[in-house]
């Protein structure tokens, strides 16, 4: 069983990002995991969505470089030692991941040009900031739950 | 048996078909009594205009006289069109310097029309066309666009702008003189163009092919047929045409393209043109120009057929006679009889000028060599964009190509491959070594006027 993962070549500048996902809200396509890896001047864009072929096909009219991927897609268990021991199962057998990235894009992480400015402009905005400190007392507080 | 007749050249991809089948009796000469003449009876002309325009210069223009009297030659000197090589050259400087009417040989009152260069490198550059100058110039446009495979009747939207420009009016004026009904669009609103080519039977589009492959694209991204399109010629001009930018538009509208050569400054576009046997070259209208290919850096002529600098003397022009304009660009000129059945000398397409030329890190760089390197490359378009700055004290060379599509996979590994073969190609070629930046498709800008495709940033 595999998803059909969307790649998109393009440029490391402002504005390339959103212009794709404009194309995908257009379209009606909801982009349920993604990941943008860049060279410094390029990147790809790789999105998993609930309709590949509609997202396909809207990029392609755009103009875009793009393809379809098949990948691996697993629901992990919040628990220590879950990601060691499915990434492991592979690691066994020889398997090299090339790529990994979460899916469910509620928290997504960005490195960005400048990251005062962007920190400045969004907290500006009605979206929520995660901090370092956050993290941590995510986890003591399950923890402290579960025990 | 095969007969002309078989090939109609009015229909879509007849005239490709008449010349590839070497057919080139079907395909109409404008004026065969000189585009098909001995070259015995070309250079008979040439002489007699020749003299007729150097007397006229002197005469008429003291820039002129002054120059002549300087260097001791004399209108009677001219005996050969050899000796057109005692008469002093003519450079741009001059043009500028002497703006607005320094070289008008005519009053005011006589001249028809004006037109400009567009001034980029400088102030710009005016001439002045008499009756008799637009009858010369319309006819060098029928004869070119008739090479072409236009034939009257046909009906030709222009895309480029009118205005100072020479190439709009200058084309339209000779696809009248031919028979064509013109239809004067001029350049922008890309949508509005493929409507009129459908709604109007258009058959010929005039255009830059940068323009070109842009109205192909949007009437490819509009979902228009270009194979059911009545358009069938393609005439361009305005920037340089690359060979690999041509064949794709040819093959994608459907239609078959020529370039021709000109320039503001002895008339504009109508000095040569392309026909359909010898498509890297062009013949030149020699009953109205005097060739010279001379070393652009000691001026003195190459030997027949080597590479060297265009130099063009107008013969019998009336509103500015310019004596051996050097026009900058490299070429080579050939005078053997052309296939198509002109006799008129063929000169290669201009692909590089002399003052175009990128000195980087001590190596002779040519743009047109970068274009033809990425021609030869299947995963990216024709598209490049260059840029030349200083890194670390030194000259960096940038390449920006855009990549295909249908190129792209989802792995940084192929891209790098690609970017690196790219790197290595470019390296052979050039003896230089450039960084190559892959851009999206769509990514490299699409001028509508003269493509730039040179950033030099290097302070000066």
């Amino acid at each position: 069983m595999t998803v059909s993962q969307i790649s998109v070549f393009a440029n490391s500048r402002p504005g390339h990002m959103s212009r794709v996902l404009a194309l995908f809200e257009e379209a009606g396509v909801s982009v349920r995991g993604f990941s943008a890896a860049d060279t410094g001047e390029y990147g790809i864009l790789r999105f998993v969505v609930d309709r590949p072929e509609a997202a396909l096909a809207t990029l392609k009219e755009a103009g875009c470089a793009c393809t379809v991927t098949p990948v691996l897609c697993l629901k992990l268990e919040d628990t220590p030692g879950e990601l060691l021991r499915v990434i492991g199962v592979l690691a066994r057998c020889g398997i090299n991941v090339v790529y990994c990235y979460s899916m469910i894009s509620t928290y997504i992480v960005l490195s960005v040009t400048d990251t005062e400015q962007a920190r400045d402009l969004l907290a500006a905005e009605p979206v929520e900031m995660i901090s370092q400190d956050d993290i941590a007392r995510y986890i003591a507080e399950r923890d402290g739950k579960e025990a | 048996m095969v007969d002309a007749a078989n090939f109609d050249v009015t229909a879509k991809g007849g005239a490709l078909a008449a010349a590839a089948a070497g057919r080139f009796d079907a395909l109409p000469v404008y004026k065969p009594e000189i585009e098909c003449a001995s070259r015995e009876e070309i250079r008979a002309v040439q002489l007699a205009k020749l003299k007729e325009t150097v007397a006229y210069a002197y005469e008429r223009v003291p820039y002129y006289r002054e120059k002549m009297d300087e260097m001791g030659v004399a209108p009677a000197d001219i005996q050969t069109l050899d000796d057109v090589c005692r008469l002093p050259f003519t450079d741009k400087a001059v043009l500028r310097d002497t703006f607005p009417f320094g070289l008008f040989a005519v009053p005011m009152n006589e001249i028809r029309e004006l037109h400009s260069s567009s001034g980029t490198t400088g102030k710009p550059v005016v001439v002045g066309y008499t009756e008799d100058d637009m009858d010369m110039w319309s006819e060098c446009i029928a004869r070119l666009v008739q090479m072409a495979g236009v034939v009257p009747g046909d009906v030709a939207q222009m895309a480029f702008g009118y205005g100072m420009f020479t190439g709009g009016f200058g084309l339209h004026y000779g696809l009248q003189r031919l028979g064509c009904a013109m239809i004067p669009a001029g350049s922008g609103n890309t949508e509005r163009h493929i409507q009129m080519i459908e709604d109007y039977g258009t058959t010929v589009l005039v255009a830059t092919p940068s323009y070109a492959m842009h109205i192909c694209e949007v009437g490819e991204a509009m979902g228009y047929d270009w194979g059911a399109s009545p358009l069938r010629v393609g005439l361009f001009g305005g920037e340089p045409c690359p060979p690999g930018l041509k064949a794709e538009i040819e093959r994608r509208m459907h239609i078959v393209c020529t370039d021709n050569y000109g320039l503001t400054e002895v008339m504009g576009p109508g000095v040569s043109g392309e026909c359909l046997a010898e498509r890297f070259q062009q013949h030149i209208a020699e009953d109205h120009f005097l060739w010279e290919v001379v070393d652009p850096v000691t001026g003195e002529p190459v030997g027949e057929g080597e590479v060297g600098e265009l130099v063009l003397t107008p013969l019998g022009k009336q509103g500015i006679p310019v004596l051996r304009y050097r026009t900058h660009d490299l070429t080579a000129v050939h005078t053997e009889p052309c296939a198509c059945g002109r006799t008129l000398a063929r000169m290669d397409k201009v692909r590089s000028r002399s003052d175009d030329m990128l000195i980087i890190r001590g190596t002779n760089v040519f743009p047109s060599q970068i274009e033809d390197v990425l021609t030869g490359i299947e995963e990216v378009t024709p598209h490049y964009h260059i840029i030349v700055r200083t890194k670390g004290g030194m000259d960096e060379l940038v390449v920006e190509t855009e990549l295909r599509p249908e190129a792209f996979s989802d792995s940084f590994e192929s891209m790098d491959a690609l970017r690196a073969r790219i790197v290595e190609k470019l390296k052979s070629t050039l003896l230089v070594a450039p960084t190559v930046r892959l851009v999206e498709p769509g990514g490299i800008e699409r001028a509508v006027g003269k493509a730039k495709h040179v950033d030099d940033q290097r302070v000066k």
